[in-house]
């Protein structure tokens, strides 16, 4: 039983290592705290569920479009609005940031109702099991397994491209960037749509597992939060190692203490880490 | 031309103005009890809502077909104000404060879901306006002494009483129970009385699980459950919680011998969004189609399933005759009592004692109907009746998922 506990557990710390790479890149680049990044999942969950269920798009072929369009809209978002208020104290971003959430949430909810949705596609409950141990949802693993994927193609984007260095040096020195000719504007415009398209991914493979309404992002944006702190910010795999943190802490406690204590026992890792390691597991760099 | 404009904008401002006050004077035409309902059309209730809805509908439109209400020598139609409570209680609340104060209802009707009834009764109390309601059965609505909240469900620590009867006719009978329930005021309440009557029928409770109302993700319990080798699985939650349940279980080859749910098998939806997965599990009711009685609004039970079905294309379930027989209790109680007087209205509504479509409905002093409820399940992609004496027999065990 513990192994299928640790198992279910990896499984879903894939899913919110998903989710918070995008609010950690955002984070780490431009020092905003993305408050309506849970409503981005939220609008990349409903476009795969709008893509199933009007067009007959699997749900693993929309991903592509989910993360087209919120690419889209990250970078129409902070070219025309985040970026007036860029040289402003945080806590005027977050104010930004906390009124796109209510405007976004607010116009879904007009649009679409209070109403839970699922995306039901005929393989949602396939498994496979190994004796009587260990039984794996396969949509599950599928999901995990892009996650890594999604992981290894933003990795390579930060590391290996122009785009990539442009980001970085904007992050780590700003004025020296700008010195050596990297276009600010834009490369903030393109982080934010990536990290932004991040939360569409997340948002898509959580529409397979899970039922959706526009109201499900607030404890979306709190999840990617605790997993960013606790995987610490300014590395690639910080998000990865405080998701799966994230997720096999929540399984063993939810086992042992009762699964009405789930997001207290998030909340109590995130205070631990906070005290015993403030910069996350990592310790990485501001 | 800019004057002209403005003129043109003002007469129309004004023309406006003359049609919105005119609209109230042509309704007011014919005599009209308002009955106030705030309910939920959207949010994580909005499927058991609109069951409610569709049953008063119908219940309204049968007693205004068949000549209205009588109170003295006038004669009255129904007429439901709605609102949308988008299934949060502290909402639903308020616009039941709005109905009473702004449009004037003459009675309430109730929403769905224990925890939405509860501050609502509360409100109704306050104003002194008698609400019957048939969605809420928690014991907690009752025991405050609210003398003008009526309900129509059966109390629910009493729900899974029969089930766990029928448990007792199997060979061999299992042994081992797992409950989880949702975190919530009705189920809390459903939990605690059937654990209690399975420990006094010597069964063993193995597992005894609450979670977070509207949680989504129900892997670490049902692992849990596997552990434990539970044979009976009894889940007290809601229509949303039902279907992740069956689809994890499902997800993760979990399969007891019995999986029994408070909500959910019994609506048309439920088995529709599951398909084959939905079939062998049971359900609870105070109510089935299979039942007959004679009616009130309507001939007898019969009659009214065929008629709702032509209406709304699904076979009603206990929420929609719970529902009929709320609106056939204010007719009753309105008409005994010859005045709309809230007061005098309460009065004749404890004194209630009327043939149903839904079946003898008469209240404890707490408001509550005096009832039991009866075990479904669901075979062939229909649910009928099997316990006790139903119209075919339990399916038992549960084959499991990769054996159907």
């Amino acid at each position: 039983m513990l192994l299928q506990i640790i198992v279910n557990g990896i499984l879903k710390g894939g899913l919110y290592a998903l989710m918070a790479i995008g609010m950690a890149l955002i984070w780490g680049v431009m020092d905003i705290i993305n408050i309506a990044h849970g409503s981005f999942i939220m609008l990349g969950a409903f476009t795969t569920y709008w893509c199933f269920s009007l067009l007959g798009i699997d749900p693993f072929l929309s991903l592509i479009a989910s993360m087209l369009v919120l690419f889209l809209l990250g970078y129409l978002v902070q070219k025309y609005l985040i970026n007036f208020v860029i040289r402003a104290s945080a806590f005027i971003t977050l104010i930004l940031a906390f009124g796109i959430e209510i405007f976004i949430n607010n116009l879904a909810l007009v649009a679409w109702t209070a109403d839970v949705r699922k995306v039901k596609v005929s393989y949602g409950a396939a498994n496979f099991s190994f004796g009587s141990y260990l039984t794996i949802p396969t949509v599950r693993l599928l999901a995990f397994l892009l996650v890594i994927i999604i992981s290894i193609v933003l990795f390579v984007i930060l590391n290996r491209t122009n785009l990539g260095r442009s980001i970085r040096a904007t992050s780590q020195d700003l004025e020296a960037a700008r010195l050596v000719g990297v276009d600010v504007a834009r490369t903030y415009a393109v982080t934010f749509g990536i990290g932004v398209a991040a939360a569409g991914a997340a948002g898509t493979l959580w529409s397979i597992l899970f039922p959706i309404s526009p109201m499900m992002g607030g404890i979306l944006t709190l999840k990617s939060f605790v997993v960013v702190i606790i995987g610490g910010l300014g590395s690639m795999m910080g998000p990865l190692i405080g998701g799966l943190t994230l997720g096999v802490t929540e399984a063993l406690g939810t086992n042992w203490f009762g699964s009405t204590y789930e997001n207290l026992i998030s909340f109590t890792i995130l205070v631990l880490v906070l005290i015993i390691r403030p910069r996350g597991i990592l310790g990485g760099t501001d | 031309m800019k004057g002209l404009v403005r003129t043109a904008l003002i007469g129309l401002i004004a023309l406006g103005l003359v049609a919105s006050l005119e609209l109230p004077a042509n309704a007011a035409a014919t005599k009209v009890i308002k009955l106030g309902c705030a309910i939920s059309f959207t949010g994580g209730k909005s499927r058991s809502g609109k069951l409610y809805r569709d049953a008063y509908d119908m219940a309204v439109e049968q007693v205004n077909k068949k000549g209205g209400v009588k109170v003295g020598s006038d004669t009255y139609m129904f007429k439901i104000v709605y609102y949308d409570d988008k299934s949060d209680p502290t909402e639903s609340s308020r616009l039941v404060e709005k109905l009473i104060t702004q449009d004037k209802v003459n009675f309430l009707l109730g929403p769905y879901s224990s925890g939405i009834t509860i501050p609502d009764s509360l409100v109704a109390q306050r104003y002194e306006i008698p609400m019957i309601e048939g969605g809420g059965a928690s014991g907690k609505i009752f025991s405050r002494g609210n003398k003008y909240i009526f309900g129509t469900l059966p109390p629910a620590g009493q729900y899974f009483k029969s089930t766990l009867e029928m448990l007792k006719t199997f060979t061999p009978a299992p042994k081992t129970v797992a409950i989880l329930y949702s975190d919530d005021k009705f189920d809390l309440s459903v939990a605690k009385g059937t654990k209690a009557l399975a420990e006094q029928m010597g069964m063993k409770v193995v597992l005894y699980e609450k979670y977070a109302e509207g949680a989504t993700d129900f892997n670490s319990i049902l692992t849990k459950l596997k552990a434990m080798k539970a044979d009976v699985m009894l889940v007290a939650g809601h229509t949303e919680e039902s279907l992740n349940v069956t689809q994890q279980a499902k997800e993760l080859n979990v399969c007891p011998k019995l999986i029994s749910m408070t909500v959910g098998p019994s609506e048309a939806d439920f088995r529709k969004s599951l398909g084959k997965d939905a079939e062998y599990i049971f359900g609870v009711a105070s109510w089935s189609t299979q039942m007959n009685f004679k009616g009130y609004l309507f001939k007898d039970t019969q009659e009214f399933v065929k008629l709702f079905k032509a209406k709304f294309g699904y076979d009603p379930d206990y929420h929609n005759a719970s529902g009929i027989a709320d609106v056939a209790v204010f007719k009753d109680a309105i008409e005994r009592a010859g005045s709309l007087n809230p007061e005098k209205v309460r009065d004749a509504i404890a004194a209630t004692s009327l043939a149903t479509i839904y079946g003898h409905v008469e209240f404890n002093p707490n408001g509550q109907i005096k009832g039991t409820s009866v075990v479904l399940q669901i075979q062939g992609g229909k649910i009928y009746q099997v316990y006790p004496e139903g119209t075919k027999k339990p399916r038992y065990p549960f084959p499991c998922w990769k054996e159907r």
